[in-house]
């Protein structure tokens, strides 16, 4: 079984009257967005605006971004379950705008979302300021309590999303890429001797406004099971999660998932990528044991060798990491964490909530709690009235002149947990 | 199982009429403090004290469920909460004040916490 990703190499976005995609230049038509945003009646008005790589332009409160996909061939549509049919994904052939995103904004949890500096020392520290992004700014109806205002902008960023990339769909792919998967059988005979290696897929699952969906399931709800690689290509899992913003996977991340791709840039000559395990991090401890209880088990019964464990968050999901790799680690397979440290803003700290002597290998994704000082730039898109409250500012965080001094856990995607960024540290 | 929930939180007060919730006007490391005490007494922690993406220090706000019945200390329990209470006291104490909206914007994240959990108490 194999997906091919297409991708189509999005070089500029304008405004138009007519939305296309031509000798690599979006086209966006206004209105189709504002109507697909209007559908649903929580939302009373969309701002859409362009932040190039390079401009002078800080977007806060971000609340995800997305790569719009569209599906060629195969049984599902982009995001299934969630606003496609529930069919399986990870097959077949996918269209990507490679080089842009939808980024969707707005102040839904006042202190919580992140910052996209598009130039300056703060871009240094986002991935997604060298997209071309399309940013939707929602405001909500009055009195619309957050957990609803989060999910119909959750929503509408996926039609977004999706409406963008099916004009992807008649162009032709500048590249492409093909991962194939195969099943259980034929995959032990035909990767006989290579290391066994799994992927262990934490996600965020603490409550309303911290959720991940799996085929439109929310995470919390499910007991640790086994993906083809292939499928978070076409949207099988998608960001609900509106809070910490240097460490959250934004859906964009859950579709480009670095760990997985690096795995199949080895699968087949030094290791046998042989299994995706995903599972949750709840709040309910019975329900952490139960959680890596399976996915240790998960782990055994594939007679996997070794297994990266990546996290996302910070804190109560320190303790499902530990819970897993010391599980796992006790069934004789080894564990690589990736996370990332709140060790204090001179970094001195214990880095993690728990931690334990098996964990002994560990990949960092930066410390959250480093300071910045990013400069006034030139035009907002969104508002700076949170910049005070965010997470890791305070204050002090606006100073007089404009800039803006604030720990890194305040920009969008700053220390991914996966990897889906250049911070680290080598001991 | 029975449960109480420990909490700093005018809001979790409020929504949970029909339940068994000790509400004190505290700090959020004071929570921490008086769950450390029940363990000592024989209760057992049923959510996990570091819960949220929401740090230490920057929320006020902080609920804790734990088990009604009394045994013999959980040695799991006291290890979760000792290392709750060193992690939480890294971080750099807020002095501001919140403004409304934003408080009220903590009391419903920890409120939405606590209730992820009651799908799961059996």
């Amino acid at each position: 079984m194999k997906l091919e990703l297409g991708y189509v190499q999005i070089k500029d976005i304008v405004f138009g009257n007519e939305s296309k995609i031509s000798n690599g230049v979006l086209t966006v038509d206004k209105a189709p967005i504002e109507a697909l945003a209007k559908e649903d009646d929580r939302i009373k008005s969309v701002t859409i605006d362009i932040a190039k790589p390079g401009e002078s332009v800080r977007i806060t409160p971000v609340k995800d971004v997305i790569e719009p996909r569209c599906k060629v061939e195969g049984d599902c549509d982009i995001f299934p379950g969630t606003i496609g049919s529930v069919k399986m994904a990870g097959f077949g052939k996918t269209h990507v705008c490679k080089g842009m995103a939808v980024v969707t904004a707005g102040k839904i949890v006042g202190f919580q979302e992140g910052i996209i500096d598009m130039k300056g020392p703060g871009a240094d520290y986002t991935p997604f300021s060298k997209l071309l992004n399309l940013v939707c700014v929602f405001e909500p109806v009055d009195g619309l309590k957050q957990h609803d205002y989060e999910e119909a902008v959750r929503f509408a960023g996926f039609k977004i999303a999706k409406y963008i990339g099916e004009l992807s769909k008649d162009v032709k792919p500048d590249s492409t890429e093909t991962f194939e998967v195969c099943d259980f059988k034929e995959n032990m005979e035909k990767f006989k001797g290579l290391p066994r290696v799994g992927y262990v897929h934490m996600l965020q699952s603490q409550g309303l406004l911290h959720d991940t969906y799996v085929y439109g399931v929310d995470a919390k709800k499910i007991l640790p099971t086994l993906m083809y690689p292939t499928e978070v290509f076409d949207g099988a899992i998608v960001s609900g999660n509106c809070v910490s913003a240097c460490d959250k996977n934004p859906t964009y991340v859950h579709m480009n998932n670095p760990v997985v791709v690096d795995l199949f840039k080895h699968h087949g000559k030094e290791i046998n990528f042989c299994a995706h395990i995903i599972t949750n991090e709840n709040v309910y401890l019975a329900d952490k044991q139960r959680s890596s209880n399976f996915t240790a088990k998960l782990c055994e019964m594939l007679a996997l060798d070794a297994v990266i464990i990546t996290e996302e968050g910070f804190g109560n999901p320190d303790a499902d990491l530990i819970m897993n790799c010391t599980k796992i680690e006790k069934k004789g397979i080894k564990t690589v964490l990736v996370t990332d440290e709140y060790a204090g803003r001179d970094g001195g700290s214990q880095s993690l909530a728990d931690a334990d002597p098996l964990g002994n290998a560990c990949v960092t994704g930066g410390n959250a709690n480093e300071v910045v000082v990013l400069p006034k730039l030139d035009k907002v898109i969104g508002t700076l009235d949170y910049v005070n409250k965010i997470a890791g500012g305070n204050e002090n965080s606006m100073r007089p002149d404009g800039t803006i001094e604030i720990e890194i856990q305040a920009i969008t995607g700053a220390t991914s947990e996966v990897g889906f960024n250049k911070l680290t540290a080598t001991y | 199982m029975k449960y109480i929930i420990i909490t700093n939180n005018p809001l979790v007060k409020e929504k949970y009429v029909d339940k068994e919730v000790e509400f004190s006007d505290v700090s959020y490391q004071e929570i921490l403090q008086s769950v450390k005490n029940k363990i000592a007494l024989g209760h057992k922690i049923l959510t996990h004290p570091l819960s949220g993406s929401v740090k230490p220090k920057e929320t006020p706000y902080k609920s804790i469920m734990i088990s009604k019945e009394r045994a013999s200390v959980d040695l799991e329990s006291i290890d979760i909460i000792e290392n709750a209470i060193i992690t939480a006291s890294k971080f750099v104490e807020r002095r501001d004040k919140w403004t409304p909206r934003v408080l009220e914007d903590f009391k419903l994240v920890d409120f939405t916490l606590i209730d992820s959990a009651m799908g799961s108490v059996s």
